[in-house]
Formats: C-alpha cells, sequence, structure tokens
C-alpha cells in the first residue's frame, strides 16, 4: 500500500475523488465490523453518496434500523452527550494535537538543554548563551547534582559492590588488594581528600576496602 | 527520563477480547479512530454520513456529517429512491462547509507541526545516544561508578558556577543599558506596556535576542 500524505481537504479530481471514495467507504465499513465484533457492541453506519441513490449502509438496512431504534429511544441528553459532527470532531482533534505539541517542545527542550549542559561541561561554548540558556542549564545541573548526590550516598551506604565497575575502579581496587612492599607509602593508605585525620575519605571506605 | 516504548502494531484476530481491560482500551482507540476516518471521508469526498455506535457500558457515541440527526431524519424518511432533500438554508450550509475547511487546515498545520517535533526529538535522542557511546561522562548517573561520579559532581558544580557568574554579567549589563539610556530602574519595564523600540522593554529584547541567537545551541559568539 503506498503511503503518500493526502491533504485534509476535497478532493477536486473527479475520478480520484470517486475511486479514494470507493477504497475508504469500503475502509470504513470494515472498521465498523471490526470494532462490533472485538467489543461485542451495536453498531452501525450511514453513507450518502452521489453517485447512488440510497446509501450504504452497515451492517444492513435492518441492523441499521436496529440501532437507530435504540438510539432513539435513549433521552436526549443521552443522545447528545457524545454526539459531534465534522466541526466539534476537528476542534477537538486540533485541542489534541496542541497538547501533544506542548508536550514534546517541553520534552525536545530539555534534551537540547542537556545536550548543551554537556557541551559547556568540557569548557567551551559558555559566552555565547543568553540568558534563557543559561538559566535553562542552570536547571538541568541542579536537577543532575541532585541525581548524582543521591547516587554517591546510595552506592557509599552499600558494602556490596557497585554493580558495574569501570577499568578505572578495577585498576584500583587491585591496587588497594595488593599491599605490602609495592607501596612507596609504607602502612598508610593513600586516600584521595584526605585531610591526615583518622576520618579520611568516608565516601571511599566501604565501597573499596571491604 | 526513558519512556517505555508502546506495544507497537500487533496484529489481532476479529472475535470478542476476552479481557476486560483490553476490550474498553480497544474500543475507546478504535472508536476515536473509526470517527476519524469517518471524518477524513466526508472531507475529502464531500459526502454525508452518520455513524452511532453503543459503548461497552451503554453509553452512546455519535457522528455525523453534516449532523446526526439530519443524517437519521433523512434515513428514516426516504427509504424509496429519493434524491437527497432539497436544502433551503444554502447559506447556512456554505457557511458550515467554510468553517469545516478552515478547520481542516488549521488541523493539518498543527499535525505538521506534531511531525516536526516528532523528529527532531528523535533525532536529538539519537545525538544523545551516540554522545553516551563517546563520552563516558554522558552515561546516565546510575551507570557510573563512585569515581566517576564524583568527578562528574566536581565538573558540574564548577560550571554551575560559571553559569551563574556569566547570567550575573548579563543582567548586570542589561540593567547598564537602560541606565545608559537614562530611564529609571530596571523595574521601568513593568510600569509600561511593552513597546517595541522602547528603552523598558531592553531586557526583553536582549532575552529575546538571546533566544533567537541560540537557535542553534548558543555556539555563535559576539553577543556583546
Amino acid at each position: 500500500m503506498t503511503r503518500k500524505k493526502v491533504k485534509l481537504a476535497f478532493i477536486s479530481n473527479d475520478s480520484a475523488r470517486k475511486a479514494t471514495f470507493k477504497k475508504r467507504k469500503k475502509g470504513l465499513m470494515k472498521k465498523v465490523s471490526e470494532l462490533s465484533t472485538l467489543c461485542g457492541i451495536e453498531s452501525c453506519a450511514i453513507v450518502y453518496s452521489p453517485y447512488e441513490a440510497q446509501p450504504d449502509v452497515w451492517p444492513d438496512q435492518r441492523g441499521a434500523a436496529r440501532v437507530v431504534a435504540q438510539f432513539k429511544r435513549m433521552p436526549e441528553m443521552e443522545q447528545s452527550k457524545k454526539m459531534v459532527n465534522q466541526e466539534s470532531f476537528i476542534r477537538s482533534r486540533i485541542a489534541k494535537a496542541a497538547d501533544q505539541l506542548k508536550k514534546l517542545r517541553k520534552e525536545n527542550r530539555e534534551k537540547e538543554v542537556t545536550h548543551l549542559m554537556y557541551h559547556c561541561l568540557t569548557g567551551k561554548g559558555l559566552h555565547g548563551l543568553g540568558l534563557h540558556d543559561l538559566n535553562d542549564v542552570a536547571w538541568m545541573l541542579d536537577h543532575n547534582l541532585k541525581e548524582i548526590y543521591k547516587r554517591i550516598e546510595a552506592v557509599g551506604k552499600d558494602h556490596a559492590p557497585p554493580e558495574e565497575r569501570t577499568q578505572q575502579q578495577q585498576l584500583f581496587a587491585e591496587w588497594m588488594g595488593n599491599p605490602g612492599g609495592d607501596q612507596i607509602g609504607g602502612d598508610e593508605m593513600i586516600v584521595p581528600f584526605s585531610d591526615g585525620s583518622s576520618q579520611g575519605a568516608p565516601l571511599w571506605s566501604n565501597a573499596f576496602f571491604s | 527520563m526513558s519512556k517505555k516504548p508502546s506495544m507497537g502494531r500487533q496484529k489481532i484476530k476479529i472475535e470478542k477480547i476476552l479481557v476486560k481491560n483490553h476490550l474498553q482500551v480497544t474500543f475507546s482507540k478504535r472508536r476515536s479512530g473509526l470517527f476519524k476516518k469517518a471524518s477524513e471521508l466526508c472531507t475529502l469526498c464531500g459526502v454525508e454520513i452518520g455513524i452511532i455506535v453503543f459503548s461497552p457500558a451503554g453509553k452512546v457515541f455519535s457522528f455525523g456529517h453534516p449532523n446526526v440527526e439530519s443524517i437519521i431524519d433523512r434515513y428514516l424518511t426516504t427509504r424509496s429512491p429519493v434524491p437527497a432533500p432539497h436544502n433551503p438554508f444554502h447559506l447556512l450550509e456554505a457557511q458550515r462547509n467554510a468553517a469545516v475547511r478552515e478547520l481542516n487546515l488549521q488541523l493539518g498545520h498543527i499535525l505538521n507541526e506534531v511531525e516536526n517535533e516528532r523528529k527532531r526529538g528523535e533525532s536529538l535522542d539519537a545525538m544523545r545516544k551516540a554522545n553516551q557511546s563517546h563520552y563516558w561522562w554522558e552515561s546516565p548517573i546510575g551507570k557510573l561508578g563512585l569515581e566517576e561520579l564524583e568527578q562528574v559532581k566536581d565538573a558540574m558544580e564548577d560550571l554551575k558556577k560559571n553559569v551563574n557568574r556569566e547570567a550575573a554579567k548579563l543582567v548586570n549589563a542589561s540593567a547598564n543599558a537602560v541606565y545608559a539610556a537614562g530611564r529609571g530602574g530596571v523595574f521601568e519595564q513593568y510600569e509600561t506596556k511593552p513597546s517595541h523600540g522602547g528603552v523598558g522593554s531592553s531586557i526583553n529584547n536582549i532575552a529575546a535576542a538571546a533566544a533567537a541567537v541560540n537557535g542553534n545551541f548558543g555556539y555563535c559568539h559576539g553577543f556583546f
């Protein structure tokens, strides 16, 4: 099936319009039928065209008449509650699309700002930015830092080794696990950020020295 | 920030759905799709259609062009081959058709924008993915080891200081611009209506210009 994007407008070419009508009407009837079967519900479709005096009807004249009668038996308010015509239906489609667009724009902006943040992280491009971008990058940094603090705390708490050790961590751990004559500093553990006190760097203690 | 992917297109057998929840979801989606198809058929071929659907809960949904009532009336009254009833209200119908045409144009336009935004999102995702495989610091935080986390944390805290500094610079510069032009103060912009060339809107202008300039992530220089 060819997938050409069709403009939502009346087809002025007569033969093209008739061909489209035949195809789409058939498809519409199929969809009504499937809906009825899948969901076990009553429904009908009535299609008038300039090509035939009598409307094309699903399921058939009797079935459609029955559904129409059932419809008319309902109180007026129930009938009109979910009743739409072209105007109202297209309006609601526009509204839904507008919401979708808003959501997508927000998501894309977040992705953009994340990309911008990482770019600036490598030390470039900070000077050409305007206030809007700077504020957004600042926000994204805060957001990420919050996550990082949480994660650092979580990993620090666990006695178990972290799930995925990088090569750096492997080397570090191996080096730490090999005390003795190789170390220049003697018995002292060489711990970064250490201020010499026995507290040392608590963040490192559990993860690596267990 | 990753979304769970939906199940995509599944081929199903056309028979009554047994799981109530699936049935309700299917009804909702397919009814919506059905009306969409009917609406398109009306627009493309200029035909009149009526659809009545009863929900599993017993509520009734209906679609009709020009409207449900007229279709039903037409269907019930004309059972013999008679041409479409003569419509004395030609003007009304013409107006209605014009309104629908206008709405369809609007719809087409906004659907295009949605599609563009979706594509942009995909390319942003691809870019992020590519970067993540090249730069370890762009990996998701959950995948980083402790030492790496510390490094990223330091780099980010550093960057944050720089960003705040740059932002302060910009705010001061625009405030100075306001002063330089001889007006009262930064809050002048709130007292007057936003004018297009006025000094009071200089802050807005700078921010707007910045936003315009930053269409390509602000990699261009020469802002001041």
